[in-house]
């Protein structure tokens, strides 16, 4: 740690492992919530256990953690004060949106106050000539993106839980959707955030002026899964509705014929608006929720190609991608006749994750990114993984980008099946480092893949991510022990 | 830090929420069903939420939460029941039937509060129902109702919801034809609509004659039971269940059909209702598939256009009709065949309008909240009609529209058709 | 040569550096060394050599290469594949990689295809400390931890040495014209940019250049707007049909891209304003015509104006810098006489880029001064 007790701050503040044991009797949890309460009022805290037990979950099962307290706040003022509060008691916190994040990023040790950001949810302001809107934190994504349809544009990064997701939480893990193949993901998206550091201050980074000068603090606070502070207000770039849209289904009788596909049309350097792969059992699972959009129930795979732009042009790339489909062996290739068609095809794909609850009373997902060429090969691997392992593997993922989902339902009541779903996470993780690959490409690492950050980088690489996250939260009381595994940061030495 | 979660034997066997456990589990806490809930979407808690309200019954029935938790009953008692959150779910987690069932395991510690159980004894009880709404009939018929209708507080709204029970549109003379070839069919008259809303049923006759069903009555019919079930007393709405499928299967039509969409939607789960009564099970099977909204009989017989009448009028869907009876089309089939209506979209029309059967009696802040932003969108439509099948939401939507002061009056879409067959008659068509 | 063994040299000789305390300057190939400001007192730390494509695989549309490797080197791989590294920054195409990326420097195209935030993937860097640092990594979509690719790129080297980068490739569109059209007058110019920003279709680069630039680039002398079009052939002839609704067209060579990125003199002042695009018809006036004989060109869609002052001794560049004084927006200056710098503020003296700076480069040695921060 010589880097840092060379600051003020760090010579001045306890170690971490110190301030957790002392953070405990700094201030007795009653206290605290009273102190809480002043701010925003008794119906924004929440203490009891059975209360608290809602914000021991995100959207990823098989993670509880209950958090010591849960604070609403109502107003950007109410905000900024409990911050300064939880400063000033040296208090953990965890800033949570929706909770529908999928690493288990939002999770709250026993001695962390849960933030909750959701009340905080206006939009507050949209330049339709400038293609811009200022919201807060806890809007709802698909609601500014209604908001901004009144003026022919949208909020192009569309995870798939965006009838629930938060922009904050977009922001804190850097989200991307189905639609980020042609438009970039949230931090191509975010022009200026103001946010208030874990220190209490507030700043404003990034501008709304088109570019902005000096290190690129914005770039490296988006995707910070809440390590680095709580946004206050997110200012975004809207994008124009295009003019047309052509939505193909191609089904194929095996998987690596989908693969194949995937890999032809973008080596072809056609760039769809999206690209998605559904496997056959995915596929089953859709069928039977009452998200059924008609994909074919004996097809081993599907892809949804969403091609837009301009009219002109467009049929001449929807017959280019078809031309690739066929060559590589798709049964069918049909076409979406009208935007009925088109949103019942989307909604399949963008509920299937919730549909595997119909399979399986446990759910385990992976995010792993490869090499858009190696997808027929690591496919074939998933799938001798799953053989050996003897477990059911659903991929439903980002197929342009290369960004897998495999999905394994499972019983956890039953310790030998959970074992094996276990073996098969780490297998087919590291069958995708070893093709070049990355361990997350939108959910974040939150706790569920802090275990495999060392796979992928160097210890000084992970240091000097902690040397980053210390510049904005010298302390280290946002979201701790999240993203970069602990024992990391105490090697980095730098000079 | 993070421990695997397990799942402990069930802590308390043999209740209702026991044997929904399967339920439970199908939930993967995905988080898509926030933004549909209402009293979310009011409170910005997600205790208040389906998700939260599921770990709730997950830690009832794992044992970490005991039956009588007060935080369990306050979150559970918030519940509107619109069901808006299964329409949401990826995962057809069976919302409904777990509230249900949670509601009957907590009441088996925990009565629900007097003015509740007052009132589901007085829906139990025929004659004394019967008693009752002819009083409020009658009250209503002073017109003193609408005239205390702007008194602060839940008295002024009780008398708002009552003056805004009579019809806005003047009373239909005409006579009723038709082939009878679709079918023969028995109204269920319900409590509320048979007392307050009778030009609705007469309407529902008319209409479904001229579209060629055949009327068949239904005498010795009760309650349909579903303020009981939605309050947690399952045995309460058995008895009156077993009552209704006796009744009609005596009157020997081929379908029942409902003007209410909550009665529907109950009527559709006597099924389930009665899954595990060995003597009633198939029967009441039977008489679920055999149950229809009028909405659904209009809409299979076409139906029958009838001549122009001019309204500016908006759909709020009831949440039983969209959300339970996945009913969404056949209503705006039913006001297709009215010429001559101005038909302005209701945003967020498949959110709940904070009736919910008796829960704007009980919990009258939450729903006087939930409320208030459909009040907001009616106004920006500038309709003069608010059109809705279900007694509840007329009733809501109609006192706080009176209150408001915003020009416009709920009727049902059956009693609209009905005006504008009532007007080819006139017009010798 | 190129790859870990040149990483360890680099990383020998920063270490080398801190242990002397000796600030080190870090040299591509010395083609825009007059960019920001002075670096006094410094050794070269020189990367040119250090120039190979490490790793190129067409179908996954991504490149590794080492920080050396020019755009030519790189455009001349991806081109035999049809594709290419959409960053055409203004400079000789035998700019490196690194510096690309360590100025965040763009282009025309970036009104397409943003600049090096948008498309670099990973970095592997020595900080300031001496270490080996990998940030990001080789595919297209990564959120592995928190985001050093970011923080490095556009640093201008004051945090670490870029050795290698990963960058993001574009297909070559089918077709690639440039045609350029009349600017209005003056009262004109708002409601026409404001036609042009709601076209239906992204135009690979939008870029408008004042009449004397366009002399320069050996067009008729008037201000122009040039606008490079791409796609398959219907939707390049739907392209031009829309375009050339909104005023006298042309066709125009190809080369203009690359005789604008060179066009400035050299000893040139060179600055940019920006602010939302809905301003720019009220900056793009002034800026276009401060001197008789000053250059300006303007990236529509993204609202930046840049403005070239030629060097000159009767007192041009006091009457530039007051014209952009007094234009609303963010002011970046890239090139300025020495002297000139010291009344521009720091952009890095914030309490986090101060934190951050000692975190990454504690003995102060990289490119000191560069970005006017108080050492």
């Amino acid at each position: 740690m010589a880097l840092h007790t060379e600051t003020p701050s760090r010579a001045s503040g306890p170690q971490p492992e110190q301030a957790q044991d002392r953070r405990g009797a700094l201030i007795q949890t009653e206290a605290l919530a009273s102190l809480l309460a002043a701010i925003v009022g008794e119906r924004g805290v929440l203490a009891r256990p059975s209360e608290l037990s809602a914000y021991s979950s995100d959207g990823l099962p098989g993670y509880r953690l209950r958090p010591r307290l849960a604070v609403f706040p109502h107003t950007t003022q109410q905000l900024v004060d409990v911050v300064r509060l939880l400063a000033r008691k040296q208090c953990p916190f965890v800033a949570r949106g929706a909770g529908t994040g999928l690493s288990a990023g939002a999770l709250a040790r026993g001695d962390a106050v849960v933030v909750g950001l959701n009340r905080l949810n206006r939009i507050i302001s949209i330049d339709p000539l400038n293609r811009l809107a200022v919201v807060e934190p806890g809007a709802v994504n698909v609601t500014l993106s209604r908001a901004a349809g009144a003026y022919g544009l949208h909020y192009a990064p569309d995870p798939s839980s965006q009838t629930a997701c938060t922009i904050g939480g977009n922001v804190a893990e850097n989200s991307g959707g189905p639609h980020c193949l042609k438009y970039g993901v949230t931090l191509n998206h975010v022009v200026a955030l103001k946010v208030i550091l874990p220190s209490g201050e507030i700043t404003t980074l990034g501008n709304a002026d088109g570019e902005a000068e000096g290190y690129d603090l914005l770039g490296a606070f988006v995707g910070s899964e809440g390590c680095f502070g709580i946004a206050l207000e997110v200012t975004v770039r809207l994008t124009p509705n295009p003019q047309g849209v052509r939505t193909l289904l191609a089904d194929f009788t095996s998987i690596d014929a989908g693969a194949r596909a995937t890999s032809a049309i973008i080596a072809a350097g056609i760039l769809p608006a999206a690209l998605e792969m559904m496997d056959g059992p995915t596929i089953r699972a859709v069928e039977a929720s009452i998200y059924a959009a008609g994909y074919p129930a004996d097809a081993s795979a599907v892809l949804l190609i969403e091609l837009d732009g301009m009219d002109e042009g467009l049929d001449a790339d929807v017959q280019r991608v078809e031309a690739h489909c066929l060559a590589a062996g798709a049964r069918t290739v049909r076409i979406a006749a009208n935007e009925e068609e088109r949103t019942r095809l989307w909604q399949g794909r963008k509920k299937a994750f919730g549909a595997m609850g119909r399979i399986a009373p446990d759910l385990v997902v992976q995010d792993a990114v490869i090499p858009r060429t190696r997808l027929p090969d690591v496919l074939r691997e998933i799938a001798a993984i799953a053989e050996l392992r003897q477990i059911q593997v659903c991929n439903v993922f980002h197929a342009g980008d290369g960004n897998l989902h495999p999905n394994i339902g499972y019983d956890s009541r039953n310790p030998d099946e959970s074992r094996r779903v276990g073996l098969a996470m780490r297998d087919i993780m590291q069958a995708c480092i070893d093709a070049g690959g990355t361990i997350t490409g939108e959910h974040g690492v939150g706790l569920d893949k802090l275990e495999y950050m060392p796979k992928i980088f160097s210890p000084e690489s992970l240091a000097a991510q902690c040397a980053l996250r210390d510049a904005f939260d010298p302390e280290r009381r946002a979201n701790p022990g999240k993203v970069v595994p602990v024992h990391s940061c105490r090697e980095w030495v730098g000079a | 830090m993070s421990e695997p979660v397990a799942v402990p034997a069930c802590a308390i066997p043999g209740t209702p929420l026991a044997n929904a456990t399967a339920g439970i589990m199908a939930c993967v806490h995905c988080g898509f069903c926030l933004q549909a809930c209402p009293t979310y979407l009011a409170l910005g808690d997600e205790n208040d939420s389906p998700r939260g309200r599921i770990f709730l019954m997950r830690s009832l029935a794992e044992g970490d939460l005991a039956l009588d938790d007060p935080s369990v009953h306050t979150h559970i008692d918030r519940c509107l029941g619109c069901r808006a959150c299964e329409t949401a779910c990826p995962s057809g987690v069976p919302y409904g039937a777990l509230l249900e069932a949670t509601r009957a395991t907590l009441a088996q510690v925990v009565k629900p509060p007097l003015r509740a159980r007052l009132i589901l004894a007085l829906f139990a009880r025929r004659g004394l129902m019967r008693a009752v709404v002819a009083a409020a009939r009658a009250l209503r018929a002073t017109g003193i109702p609408r005239l205390l209708a702007r008194l602060p507080g839940d008295l002024g709204f009780a008398f708002a919801m009552l003056a805004s029970s009579a019809s806005p549109l003047s009373r239909a003379r005409y006579r009723s034809r038709g082939t009878g070839a679709r079918g023969s069919v028995s109204l269920l008259r319900g409590c509320v609509m048979e007392g307050l809303f009778a030009a609705a049923n007469r309407a529902t006759e008319r209409t479904l004659v001229a579209n060629d069903y055949t009327m068949v009555p239904a005498p010795n019919q009760h309650c349909c039971g579903a303020l009981h079930a939605h309050a947690g007393d399952l045995e309460g709405a058995r008895t009156l269940a077993r009552r209704n499928i006796a009744a009609f299967e005596a009157a020997g039509a081929e379908l029942v059909v409902t003007n209410a969409a909550g009665c529907g939607a109950l009527l559709k789960e006597y099924g389930h209702l009665l899954a595990d009564d060995d003597a009633w099970s198939a029967r009441a099977a039977a008489f679920s598939a055999r149950a229809r909204d009028v909405s659904e009989l209009l809409a299979a017989a076409g139906p029958r256009v009838g001549a122009p009448i001019s309204y500016r009028v908006t759909y709020d869907a009831p949440c039983h009709l969209q959300h339970a009876q996945r009913v969404h089309a056949e209503p705006l089939v039913v006001l297709d065949a009215i010429p001559g209506l101005e038909r302005v979209a209701l945003v967020d029309s498949d959110q709940c309008c904070g009736s919910a059967g008796i829960y704007n009696l009980l919990e009258p802040a939450l729903s006087a909240a939930v409320l208030a932003p459909k009040i907001a969108h009616i106004e920006v439509t500038g309709a003069t009609l608010v059109v809705t099948g279900n007694p509840g939401c007329l009733m809501q939507i109609g006192a706080a529209l009176c209150r408001a002061g915003v020009p416009a009056r709920t009727v049902h879409p059956v009693e609209l058709l009905d005006a504008s067959y009532a007007a080819a008659a006139r017009s010798g068509r | 040569m190129g790859g870990r063994v040149s990483t360890v040299r680099v990383q020998e000789r920063v270490r080398e550096h801190v242990a002397r305390g000796a600030p080190v300057r870090i040299v591509g190939r010395g083609g825009w060394l007059d960019g920001g400001r002075p670096v006094d007192d410094f050794e070269p730390l020189s990367l040119a050599d250090d120039r190979a494509i490490v790793e190129y695989v067409a179908g996954d549309l991504t490149l590794t290469a080492r920080a050396g490797t020019t755009l030519s080197d790189i455009a001349a791989a991806t081109g035999a594949e049809g594709q290419w590294l959409a960053l055409d920054p203004f400079g000789s195409r035998n700019g490196t990689l690194g510096a690309t990326i360590a100025t965040g420097s763009a282009g025309p195209l970036a009104h397409a295809f943003g600049t090096p935030r948008d498309t670099v993937l990973g970095l592997e860097v020595v900080t300031g400390g001496g270490e080996i640092v990998r940030a990001g990594g080789r595919v297209v979509k990564n959120v592995a931890g928190f985001d050093l690719t970011r923080l490095f790129t556009g640093a201008w080297g004051t945090l670490a040495v870029i050795t290698e980068a990963t960058v993001r490739l574009r297909a070559r569109p089918e077709r690639d014209e440039t045609v350029a059209l009349l600017v209005p007058a003056d009262g004109a110019l708002g409601d026409w940019l404001a036609r042009l920003r709601i076209l239906p279709f992204t135009p690979l680069a939008l870029e408008m250049v004042n009449s004397p630039l366009s002399a320069t680039l050996g067009l008729e002398p008037a201000a122009l707007l040039l606008a490079r079009l791409g796609g398959n052939d219907d939707a390049v002839r739907a392209q031009r049909q829309l375009l050339g609704a909104l005023g006298d067209m042309r066709d125009v060579p190809a080369s203009v891209w690359s005789t604008l990125a060179t066009a400035e003199p050299n000893g040139a002042s060179v600055a940019r304003v920006s602010a939302p695009p809905s301003r720019l018809h009220a900056i793009w006036p002034v800026l276009s015509r401060i001197d008789a004989g000053s250059l300006a060109h303007a990236t529509v869609g993204r609202g930046v104006v840049r403005s070239i002052c030629a060097p000159s001794d009767d007192g041009n560049g006091q009457r530039w810098l007051a014209a952009i004084g007094t234009c609303e927006g963010t002011h970046i200056f890239e090139r300025l006489p020495a002297r000139a710098w010291r009344t521009i503020p720091c952009r890095v003296d914030d309490p986090i880029s101060r934190a951050v700076r000692t975190a990454f480069d504690p003995a102060r040695i990289l490119n000191r001064g560069i970005l006017g921060e108080v050492a």
